[in-house]
Order: structure tokens, then sequence, then C-alpha cells
């Protein structure tokens, strides 16, 4: 069969779609539901895996990949085929535009709130543990503490400290220093 | 010098705070030092803080030296440091001691009339508080 035969073929099966419409299973097109069924782009990168198994079935004929590869520049420099077709590819590609924002976009999210999550769980949690380590360290510091020394003021630790003090040798000799201070105190001031 | 400014005085904040460590000085020999030094002072606060000193020890010794002494204590020439001494006896959680010297004071013969009239009064006094 010629090219022009083919190409003659294929213009009967694009401008009479009805008659060569085709259930086609595929596994591998994630936009099956769309007009690719129709088979107008075979040599597009989703293929049928019908065609596949059923060669016999194609109503192409067997055509060759050297073929289908004149089919789709033919078919691509037609200019007038149509809205459905055109509106059909623009909503293939902003969907495929879309779904692949989406995902890039879903995946940066996944991203970024995981390695925040992880972030702020482990600050978070070594600067909770930091408090509490601190202020328990303070605690038992507080705790091991001498209780009256936080109460007393430097007038009763004086006191203290000289109660320990033997009373002639060491407290008698200060008590008799200061009255006479004191005394002399009071004669000037007189 | 008034009592504001002798109590402001570093001085005699020295003294006060030696007086009232020989108040909880475990040692005895503490009633001596008081009585010797503080008793016998010129200045009227200190002997005042003195015998409050002896009376918060509530010992034998101690309170001997308020109750008993002529002079000192409840028997002072100052009336202030003799009223302090009498008010700090009847603070006394425990009076058993403080009475029993009293009784004896009253009771021996061995003291002036002026003593025992005094711890005479001080004795009503505890009696009724």
């Amino acid at each position: 069969m010629s090219t022009v035969e083919k190409i003659t073929q294929l213009s009967h099966r694009i401008f009479n779609t009805s008659m060569n419409e085709q259930n086609t299973t595929r596994t591998s097109n994630p936009f099956a539901a769309s007009n690719f069924q129709k088979n107008i782009l075979t040599e597009d990168v989703f293929e049928s895996s019908k065609a596949k198994e059923s060669k016999n079935v194609s109503f192409t004929g067997n055509l060759s990949a050297g073929s289908k590869r004149i089919y789709s520049t033919f078919v691509g420099s037609l200019s007038d085929l149509g809205n459905r077709f055109a509106e059909g590819i623009e909503n293939i590609v902003a969907l495929g535009r879309s779904l692949k924002e989406g995902f890039v976009n879903a995946w940066n999210k996944i991203q970024e709130i995981g390695s925040k999550e992880v972030h702020i769980d482990m600050e978070g949690a070594k600067s909770i543990l930091n408090k509490e380590v601190g202020s328990f360290d303070g605690m038992k510091k507080a705790l091991s503490m001498d209780v009256t020394s936080l109460f007393v003021k430097p007038k009763e630790r004086e006191i203290m400290k000289l109660s320990k003090m033997d009373p002639h040798t060491e407290v008698k000799p200060m008590l008799t220093e200061a009255l006479a201070a004191l005394e002399a105190d009071m004669v000037m001031v007189a | 010098m008034d009592k504001n400014s002798m109590r402001n005085n570093k001085n005699f904040s020295r003294v006060s705070n030696i007086i009232e460590s020989l108040a909880i000085n475990p040692s005895p020999d503490s009633v001596a030092v008081l009585e010797e030094i503080g008793t016998n002072s010129s200045i009227d606060d200190v002997r005042e803080m003195t015998s409050k000193a002896l009376v918060r020890r509530n010992e034998f010794d101690s309170l001997s030296v308020v109750i008993a002494n002529r002079g000192k204590g409840i028997n002072d020439m100052s009336t202030v440091v003799a009223m302090s001494t009498i008010n700090e006896l009847l603070s006394l959680e425990n009076k058993e001691e403080a009475m029993k010297i009293l009784e004896n004071t009253i009771s021996s013969e061995g003291f002036d009339e002026e003593v025992k009239e005094n711890a005479r009064s001080v004795k009503a006094l505890m009696a009724l508080s």
C-alpha cells in the first residue's frame, strides 16, 4: 500500500469517527477516558495494550512505525481538526500540568512539613529537656541547701556565728571592746 | 544620744549581737560574761538587753542574776530595765524555774527587803498571768 493510499485511509477514519470508534482498554494510559480512544495519535507516548495484543484488529492496517510517524505528522499538520480535538488536547495538557504542579506542590509540602516537624520536635524536645533538667538541678540545689540559710538575715547569721564561740576567751573580749566603742560614741554625741 | 540614734549606732548593733549570741550560747560561762559585763554597763539599753538575755536562757543561774541580785534585772535602778525584765519573765512559756527562784528569794533570809518585795510583786504578777 502506498503512502498516499494509507493517508487516504487515515483521512477516512478521521472524518468518520463513529464508524471506527472502538473501546480500547488501556493499562498504561491514565487518560483512557479521553478522546485518544479514537487512536488518532498513534505515535503518542501512550500506547494501547490491546493494540499490542491484537495486531489484526487495527483499523489502520499493519502500519509500520515509519508510517505511523507520517500519519502523526499529517494529523499534526491539519489545521481544521475541530475545536473538540484542540480542546481535548488543551484539557489534557492543562490536566497534566495541574496534576504535575499539584503533585510537586504536595511533595514539597510533605517535605517541608516533614522537615519542619522533625526540626521543631527535636529542638522543642531539646529545649524542654534542658529546661526540665535545669529546673530539676535548681530544685535539687535548693533542696540540698541549708533551709535556715534561705531565711537568715546577716544579723541572725552573725549571732549564730558568735553563739558558737567560747564565752570567756572569745566573746568576752569582743563584748568589752564593743561596749567601750559604744560608750565612746555616746560621749562624743553628748 | 537618743534611743533612735543609739539603735542605729554600729557599735550598739555589735553589742546587741554579742549579747544575743550569749543568750543562746550553750556554754554556762555565758551567764558569767553577761553578768560581769552586761549588767554592770553604764548604758541602760545594754543592761536591758542583758537582763532580757538572761531571762530567755531560763536557767537557775541566769534567772538568779535578774531576780535575786540588788541593782540588777527586776531590781535595777532604771524603771525601764526593771519593767522590761519583768515583762520578759511574764513572757516565759515555762515559768517553773523562775517561780522557784522567786519563792526562794521571798522566803530566804539572806536577801534585802527591797529585793524580797520586788520578788513578791513579780511572783504575784506571774501567778496571775
